[in-house]
């Protein structure tokens, strides 16, 4: 049974508080950059476009962005949270209408990360003055019923149902074209890069990681190219099935990749105080006991020393186990 | 000719000499005080007594500022403490199987087979167990850090003290001690806790097989040995230069490296009566703002650090180039 919380606005009307807004031309609908936006860009940005409204989405995560998410945010958020803060403080005047993603569930059975089923209340209570909001739970599970969010944001926006059908659609081919994932290629030295993906995507969060990772001459490879069928099969050997989705992606992801060799090494990048990750690092862990394994934790501090010094040794060390392996074809 | 090898860490600049053979020929440490560049500077004045530049012949450098220290001193090599450490390691023990490291703010393991680092670990964003907190301790309890292993070793009892959170530990100890615990029995405890916490976080999941070295600051502290060897069930050795292994490591990698180059970058010691002064700025270019740090050398810009984009830190490098 789905809860169906319409929770639009603060003043919701009977035909939605578009046709009011529309008075003063067309309605700009901002979306934060933060979180999934590095997922499902395509699909939210499409879908406001083709009802015909402007999309103001706010800028690449920078440090005006984290000290707005540091200063609004619940202290005991992860970073990630913290950054999408920032990302609506940043546009907040600039939309008259914000979308705050109310992520339920991906996959049947299984959710995602509680933060994001309360995002939108964490948000509206931290910042003031916030335009209205289109936080509707939205449940992906199935077309149907992820049609049911883009029924309700178009009825909010007072938009035909011809017109928010078509959006709708528009959006999800737009998804479905997108192509996500870094698979490098004539790297000698490669590693699979694992984590939530907004971890990865934020190259201010994570320091750059991936153009350093590169420089040190070292190849990425992320979790979108494994098949869906992949991770679920791997992921069923465990003793319980995960209850995170990302945690069932990731662990089948770190076990795959390793199996098939397809990497050297694994980097997991993880925010500093995530539940998730803390159970699923361990567990790869304990599956892949010889295999080589980084964590780096991400968190508030912007000093990159210790980030670099761990990259390093792992690539050197990965280029010296490679060298080693290369020349003599046993193990040792 | 000699090899110059420097370790800028958090809280001990290290600055050896090594020979062909890869033989500690001098060494001096020094506190860092927050100014790696005092200090390495004060480092050169002290070999510019004894030592000429035409007799060094390479310079690397590693710890948390070796590329700050890279910078200044012209070195050859900036290479990551674990690598260095190996390095160091591997060179006076072909056998070694596993080195245990703690220095100021990091603590690491390094996990060797047949002469190849094949794992290693640092301690997280947490300090707890590393040489800052027993400085601290052997302060508030108004004891040199020199003499903190002899009253570890006098104990014949351990109290037992929470080792997760350096706070945590600070509070127990503080209990323990006004329920009357005498000083050399907390300490005891202390290095207890702090090893355990090393080996249930840097250590976990790893196999620690002898031959073990202890490296780093702390490996003088005669109570942390011990209670290694005995939680572990086996020897730990302590080399004879624990705290300098990673300036020794620089050092032989900034003289292989120079080996395959033919060349080196080393400015020489004459840095110690240079005007070296820092200024750091925010730079408008975008909104990430970085504070970079601007380096002078007697007035001339001598590079930038600090800035994401490498704007600032490239624009140099093309000069040097030009020029």
């Amino acid at each position: 049974m789905i809860f169906f919380i319409v929770q639009f606005s603060r003043n919701p009307t009977a035909n939605g508080v578009g046709v009011d807004l529309l008075k003063g031309g067309i309605m700009k609908i901002g979306i934060p950059k933060g979180l999934l936006y590095c997922k499902y860009h395509p699909f939210l940005t499409t879908f406001f476009t083709k009802l015909g409204c402007d999309v103001v989405i706010s800028e690449d995560t920078n440090k005006n962005i984290l000290d707005a998410g540091v200063k609004y945010c619940v202290d005991e958020a992860c970073m990630p949270v913290k950054i999408f803060h920032g990302h609506v403080a940043s546009i907040k005047d600039r939309c008259d209408i914000l979308v705050i993603p109310r992520i339920m569930q991906l996959w049947k059975n299984e959710y995602i990360c509680p933060k994001f089923c309360g995002l939108p209340e964490m948000v509206i209570n931290s910042i003031d003055n916030l335009p209205p909001t289109i936080s509707e739970p939205i449940y992906a599970t199935s077309q149907k019923k992820l049609y049911n969010w883009a029924k309700a944001a178009g009825k909010y926006l007072g938009k035909s149902n011809n017109k928010v059908r078509l959006a709708f659609h528009s959006a999800l081919n737009a998804q479905r074209d997108y192509e996500e994932g870094i698979f490098d290629k004539g790297y000698e030295v490669n590693v699979a890069l694992i984590g939530h993906p907004y971890n990865i995507y934020d190259s201010f969060s994570n320091m750059n990681l991936v153009k350093k990772l590169n420089k040190l001459g070292v190849g990425i490879v992320t979790g979108e190219f494994t098949h869906e069928d992949t991770l679920r099969d791997v992921a069923k050997k465990l003793y319980k099935k995960p209850f995170w989705t990302f945690t069932r992606e990731n662990y089948g992801f770190a076990i795959n990749v390793a199996k098939e060799k397809i990497v050297d090494g694994i980097i997991y990048v993880s925010s500093f105080n995530c539940g998730p990750d803390s159970i699923i690092i361990e567990l790869i862990k304990n599956s892949l006991p010889h295999f080589p394994f980084l964590i780096l934790k991400i968190d508030e501090h912007t000093g990159e020393a210790g980030i670099d010094t761990r990259i390093e040794a792992f690539a050197d060390m990965l280029e010296r186990r490679t060298r080693i392996e290369s020349n003599f074809s046993t193990h040792g | 000719m000699y090899y110059l090898g420097v370790d800028v860490g958090s809280v001990s600049t290290d600055l050896v000499l090594i020979n062909e053979n890869s033989n500690l020929v001098e060494k001096i440490y020094l506190r860092t005080k927050g100014n790696p560049i005092k200090a390495v500077q004060e480092g050169f004045k002290m070999l510019r007594k004894n030592y000429k530049d035409s007799e060094i012949a390479a310079a690397g450098t590693t710890g948390s500022g070796r590329l700050i220290a890279a910078t200044i001193i012209g070195a050859d090599a900036a290479k990551n403490e674990i690598t260095a450490h190996a390095t160091a390691a591997l060179e006076i023990e072909k056998d070694v199987r596993t080195i245990i490291e703690i220095g100021g703010q990091d603590s690491k393991i390094i996990i060797i087979n047949n002469g190849i680092v094949v794992d290693f670990a640092m301690n997280t964003v947490c300090a707890a167990g590393t040489g800052s907190f027993l400085d601290r301790q052997a302060e508030r309890l108004d004891i040199p850090i020199e003499e903190f292993g002899d009253y570890a070793l006098k104990a014949t009892n351990s109290v037992r003290i929470s080792g997760r959170c350096a706070v945590f530990a600070e509070s127990d100890m503080i209990h323990k001690q006004q329920m009357g615990y005498n000083h050399s029995e907390i300490i005891r405890g202390l290095c207890d806790a702090l090893v355990r916490n090393y080996l249930n976080n840097v250590g976990k999941g790893k196999t620690i097989l002898p031959k073990v070295l202890f490296q780093g600051g702390v490996a003088a502290n005669k109570g942390m040995k011990m209670a290694f060897e005995n939680q572990l069930g086996f020897e730990v050795f302590v080399p004879e230069n624990h705290s300098m292994m990673g300036a020794i490591g620089a050092a032989i990698i900034a003289k292989e490296k120079v080996k395959k180059t033919g060349i080196t970058n080393f400015r020489g010691l004459t840095l110690a009566e240079s005007n070296i002064v820092t200024r750091s700025f925010e730079c408008e270019g975008c909104a990430n703002k970085c504070e970079v740090v601007k380096i002078y050398e007697n007035n001339n810009v001598m590079g930038y650090f600090g800035d994401r984009c490498t704007k600032w830190s490239n624009r140099l490098r093309e000069n040097t180039k030009l020029a």
